[in-house]
């Protein structure tokens, strides 16, 4: 993580990590977890929230790790 | 049938550990860390194996079940955390247990803060925790075992155990990851086979078809808070942040120490996002939030809700399928609680025999007191979860992951700021610990008043963050040697071409 605040990029990753947690816990509290919805008829809101979550976490993963990372 | 079965499926564990202990080295490195040539394929199962534990196929579901989904945030937070720990801490931590040889986390923290009191502290509290945890994974196991033969859950328990003390008798680090290889796709194939299998045998209309009968028939069973009105925002927010502190889990952590080179830093996550988060940890998310409720409504006992899966496959499939699914469970069990045992020697031995009691102690001497020191691990474990019996899901993240959490402000603040010193250290380790076992003891009319009511890692870790990081600005900074020790020369280190 030492490395990563050195750079543009690192920093940009960990803005983008720090955003999805941010948004994850502001979804939660908003209260839309309680909304009875199905996507394709059985994701219910949790499973869909953590769906996009975990891919945010992984998009950015793969554009910083194989790009910018120091260590790499 | 089911116990040949069961015996044969034991043995052949038995006989891949007993061939780890034939062809393995006989030094402390090779038994504790595997001789640190563990690869990305076999971390993987490995680290996902060790983290899958019959929680997964029992006590995971149940929860579910009783309380809909809001406890998956749980699993999200966790994906999030381990895969920090593989690119954030594991690096550096990776990178300086080689450089130094150590061969433990606590051995790390020890000599970075350059405090024998730091290493036992820190030593008691992980065993304190992981003692309790391990014992909850022959007891999931005693639960399929019931719920398959109907005999008493105590002796698939013991069965576990003796396997456990076997294996890691037997065959070290190096072996444990090799077994989860085996141990994973064993549980892999009954997990998802399962559900696969129930869905098309008993829902003719699928997943689908499934939620459309609960959202008719129990429709909080689909959303927050759940049948039971648990799963409110604030708890749901709070077991998000629970799942986020997986980086601090003693026997996860252990884990970046095995690797082989710094490139596996780069590709685990890779396998953590596609595999663990976005696969594998849906399958028993679907079994409890919906396949199970469709298929078997009305269970609500905590005891029912954990073995509802093997209910379900016992009533409706083949025996033969029944008992392959016992045996992920006991895969799954074993493969979680070989490394946690294999952790706990190791801190054992490492930090405790020969850090604190015998500092010349040889290798062969402090793999037998790993080795020694396994069998009192199990027994105790065991002894302390039939003592204390709760919910599985609930002993997971409220007494063990918040012991788990306090040793990561050391941790992270040890590795990442130069400024970290051991009063603070000690003194935030020590609140932290002391907090947590006195919120958890002390209840008014069953609330825990001095954890505020909050989920018990929240206070305690800030407590103990805010302890560290004040006291360590108020003592003088480590020395130079240690910065440059644990700072400039990992740098370089993982700067460098082919660093390994």
């Amino acid at each position: 993580m030492r490395e990563m605040l050195q750079h543009t990029p690192g920093k940009v990753f960990l803005l983008v990590l720090l955003g999805s947690i941010v948004g994850m816990l502001a979804a939660i509290l908003s209260g839309v977890m309680e909304r009875t919805v199905l996507v394709l008829g059985f994701i219910t809101m949790p499973l869909l929230a953590g769906i996009l979550f975990v891919l945010i976490w992984l998009v950015a993963y793969l554009v910083y790790f194989f790009k910018f990372w120091p260590f790499r | 049938m089911a116990i040949l079965s069961l015996v044969l499926f034991g043995l052949v564990i038995v006989a891949m550990a007993a061939y780890g202990y034939k062809i393995s080295a006989r030094t402390a490195e090779d038994y504790m860390l595997g001789g640190r040539t563990i690869g990305v394929v076999v971390m993987f199962f490995f680290v996902l194996f060790a983290v899958s534990s019959s929680w997964t196929f029992y006590g995971f579901p149940g929860m579910l079940y009783l309380h809909g989904p809001g406890y998956v945030f749980f699993i999200w937070g966790s994906v999030a955390g381990f895969a920090a720990l593989y690119m954030f801490i594991g690096p550096r931590m990776w990178a300086v247990s080689r450089l130094n040889g150590f061969l433990s986390p606590v051995e790390v923290l020890s000599e970075r803060y350059e405090s024998k009191a730091l290493r036992i502290i820190l030593s008691l509290s992980i065993l304190a925790f992981i003692v309790p945890y391990v014992g909850i994974q022959p007891l999931g196991v005693g639960v399929g075992f019931e719920a398959l033969t109907g005999i008493s859950a105590i002796w698939g328990a013991l069965y576990t155990a003796i396997l456990l003390v076997l294996i890691v008798l037997l065959g070290g680090m190096r072996i444990v990851a090799w077994v989860n290889i085996f141990l994973g796709i064993v549980y892999v194939s009954a997990l998802l086979g399962s559900l696969v299998w129930v869905v098309s045998a008993l829902l003719p209309e699928g997943l689908t078809g499934a939620a459309q009968y609960l959202l008719k028939n129990n429709p909080a069973q689909l959303s927050a808070p759940g049948p039971r009105g648990m799963f409110t925002p604030v708890l749901m927010a709070g077991t998000f942040i629970v799942g986020l502190i997986a980086f601090s889990w003693p026997h996860i952590a252990i884990g970046v120490m095995t690797a082989r080179d710094k490139t596996l830093f780069k590709w685990f996550p890779l396998l953590i996002f596609l595999f663990g988060g976005l696969f594998f940890y849906v399958i028993p998310f679907l079994w409890g939030s919906i396949v199970a409720p469709a298929v078997k409504p009305g269970i609500t006992t905590v005891a029912e809700a954990d073995r509802i899966v093997q209910t379900i496959i016992t009533e409706h499939l083949p025996p033969w399928f029944s008992i392959f699914v016992v045996m992920g469970v006991v895969a799954a069990a074993v493969s979680t609680a070989a490394v946690q045992l294999m952790t706990s020697g190791v801190i054992v031995a490492r930090d405790i025999v020969q850090g604190v009691f015998k500092p010349d102690a040889d290798d062969r001497t402090i793999t037998s007191w790993a080795r020694y020191s396994v069998v009192i691990i199990i027994v105790l474990s065991m002894a302390v979860s039939v003592w204390q019996t709760q919910a599985m899901a609930l002993y997971l993240t409220d007494v063990s992951i918040p012991g788990f959490a306090q040793w990561a402000p050391a941790l992270v603040g040890g590795l990442f700021w130069k400024r970290g010193t051991k009063q603070g250290a000690i003194a935030g380790t020590l609140a932290g610990v002391i907090y947590l076992a006195l919120g958890l003891v002390f209840t008014v009319g069953g609330k825990r008043v001095l954890l505020l009511n909050l989920h018990p890692v929240m206070p305690t870790l800030l407590l103990n963050t805010i302890i560290y990081i004040v006291v360590s600005k108020l003592t003088p900074p480590p020395s130079e040697s240690i910065q440059e020790q644990f700072f400039e020369e990992v740098d370089a280190f993982l700067r460098a071409e082919g660093s390994r």
